[in-house]
C-alpha cells in the first residue's frame, strides 16, 4: 500500500525505519568520533513521527537558540536532513575542535560556526551514506546551509517544505554518550512522501 | 487563529518562513493574530483553513466581522517570512518565506485592509505578540532589543 502521509507507515514500517536508522547513526557516531578522537556511545534510536510542537517540545522550546545545518537530498530519494546541536553538544565539538567553550550560541564566531556546520555535515553524510548502502540507492547531497536561530523558527523550514504533503517530521532521537555524559542532539530525516515509499518498497515492507 | 478582546495578550513563538498577521480595532478593542504556513490552500476540502494565506486571512475577517469589526478601522501588521537557511547553489530552496509574504500582501489587498507596519524578509525567527488592551504589537529576535511595529 503507498502511503499518502509520514502517519501512516505501520508499526513495521517504523521499525525498520528504526533499524536502519541504528546503522546509521552509529556511522554518524563513528565519524565523529574520528574526528574528535574521543569514544563517543550511541543510544539505540527512537523514530517519531511528530507534529511541529511536538517535535521541538522533544528538542527543546520554541525560542531555544540552537545551531542548525541543513542538507537537501537529491537523486533517487528527494528530502531534507536537518541535524541540530544543542548547546552541550556543541561546546563538546568546539572544546575539541576549537578550543572554545561558548555559554550562549550569541558567541560564535566564524570559525566556531563553520566548525559546526562541518561537523553537522559529516554527521548527516555519514548517515546517508550508510542509508544509501543499506537501501540500495543512490542519493545525492547539496552542501550545507547552517544557522543559529530559535528552534521553532527554524523546524517550520521542513514543516514548510512538505507543508503541502504532511504536517509531521520524522524525527531521529538517538544520543551520543561521550566521557560518560549524554549529549543531546537533533536529526531529521525527512524524504518526500514519493521517496519514503520509494525506500519502503526496496525494502520490502511496503 | 486566536482572538480577543480587551485585556488579553496574543502570542506566536519562532515565526520562521512562516507569517504572524494581527488585526486590530481600536473602537471596540478587537485583536486577532493569525499565523499562516504557506501560500494558498489548493484542496478546498482541507480543514486547516488557517494553514494558509488565502483562506485564513479570509476566515479571520469573517470570524472578527461577526464580532463587530469594521475594515476601515483595522490596523493591521505582518511579521515573519524569514528563509532561514541560505543554500549555497540551490537558491530557490526555502524561498516559501518569500510567497508567503507576497500571497498574505495581496490577500490583504483583495480584502481592502491596509498593512500599517510590517518587519518580513531577513534570516531570522521572530516572536510576534499583540496587546489587545491597545493595539501594541512587539517583535522578538535574538540578539536584538525588542521591536514595536
Amino acid at each position: 500500500m503507498r502511503l499518502k502521509r509520514y502517519e501512516d507507515m505501520n508499526l513495521q514500517e517504523l521499525d525498520v525505519m528504526k533499524e536502519i536508522s541504528s546503522i546509521g547513526t552509529s556511522h554518524a557516531a563513528t565519524a565523529l568520533s574520528k574526528l574528535l578522537q574521543k569514544e563517543i556511545r550511541i543510544t539505540i534510536p527512537e523514530v517519531s513521527i511528530l507534529g511541529y510542537e511536538e517535535t521541538v517540545d522533544k528538542i527543546g522550546y520554541m525560542e531555544e537558540l540552537v545551531a542548525a545545518t541543513l542538507v537537501t537530498m537529491s537523486n533517487e530519494v528527494n528530502g531534507l536532513m536537518l541535524f541540530i546541536f544543542k548547546k552541550d553538544l556543541a561546546n563538546a565539538v568546539l572544546e575539541k575542535l576549537v578550543g572554545v567553550h561558548i555559554e550562549s550560541f550569541e558567541e560564535l564566531d566564524e570559525l566556531a560556526y563553520s566548525a559546526l556546520e562541518e561537523v553537522g555535515n559529516i554527521i548527516i553524510c555519514s548517515y546517508v551514506n550508510a542509508f544509501t548502502q543499506l537501501v540500495g540507492v543512490e542519493i545525492d547531497l547539496s552542501v550545507p546551509g547552517s544557522t543559529v536561530n530559535m528552534l521553532g523558527g527554524i523546524l517550520t523550514v521542513p514543516i514548510a517544505e512538505y507543508g503541502y504533503e504532511t504536517d509531521k517530521l520524522m524525527y531521529i532521537n538517538a544520543e551520543f554518550i561521550m566521557d560518560g555524559e549524554k549529549l543531546s542532539d537533533g536529526l531529521l530525516m525527512l524524504p518526500d512522501i514519493n521517496s519514503l515509499n520509494g525506500i519502503l518498497e526496496r525494502l520490502g515492507v511496503s | 487563529m486566536k482572538f480577543a478582546r480587551g485585556d488579553s495578550r496574543i502570542i506566536t513563538y519562532a515565526l520562521g518562513s512562516c507569517i504572524g498577521i494581527t488585526f486590530y480595532d481600536p473602537l471596540i478593542k478587537l485583536g486577532a493574530l493569525l499565523h499562516i504556513m504557506l501560500p494558498a490552500r489548493v484542496d478546498p476540502n482541507d480543514p486547516k483553513v488557517f494553514k494558509y494565506a488565502d483562506s485564513g486571512i479570509k476566515e479571520t475577517v469573517r470570524k472578527l466581522t461577526a464580532f463587530g469589526m469594521m475594515k476601515n478601522r483595522t490596523v493591521v501588521k505582518i511579521a515573519g517570512g524569514a528563509k532561514m537557511f541560505e543554500m549555497k547553489g540551490s537558491s530557490d530552496f526555502g524561498n516559501i518565506g518569500q510567497r508567503n509574504a507576497a500571497m498574505v500582501k495581496k490577500i490583504l489587498m483583495e480584502e481592502r485592509l491596509r498593512i500599517a507596519a510590517e518587519d518580513t524578509g531577513g534570516a531570522y525567527a521572530r516572536t510576534m505578540l499583540i496587546d489587545v488592551s491597545n493595539g501594541d504589537v512587539v517583535i522578538r529576535t535574538v540578539g536584538k532589543p525588542e521591536k514595536h511595529l
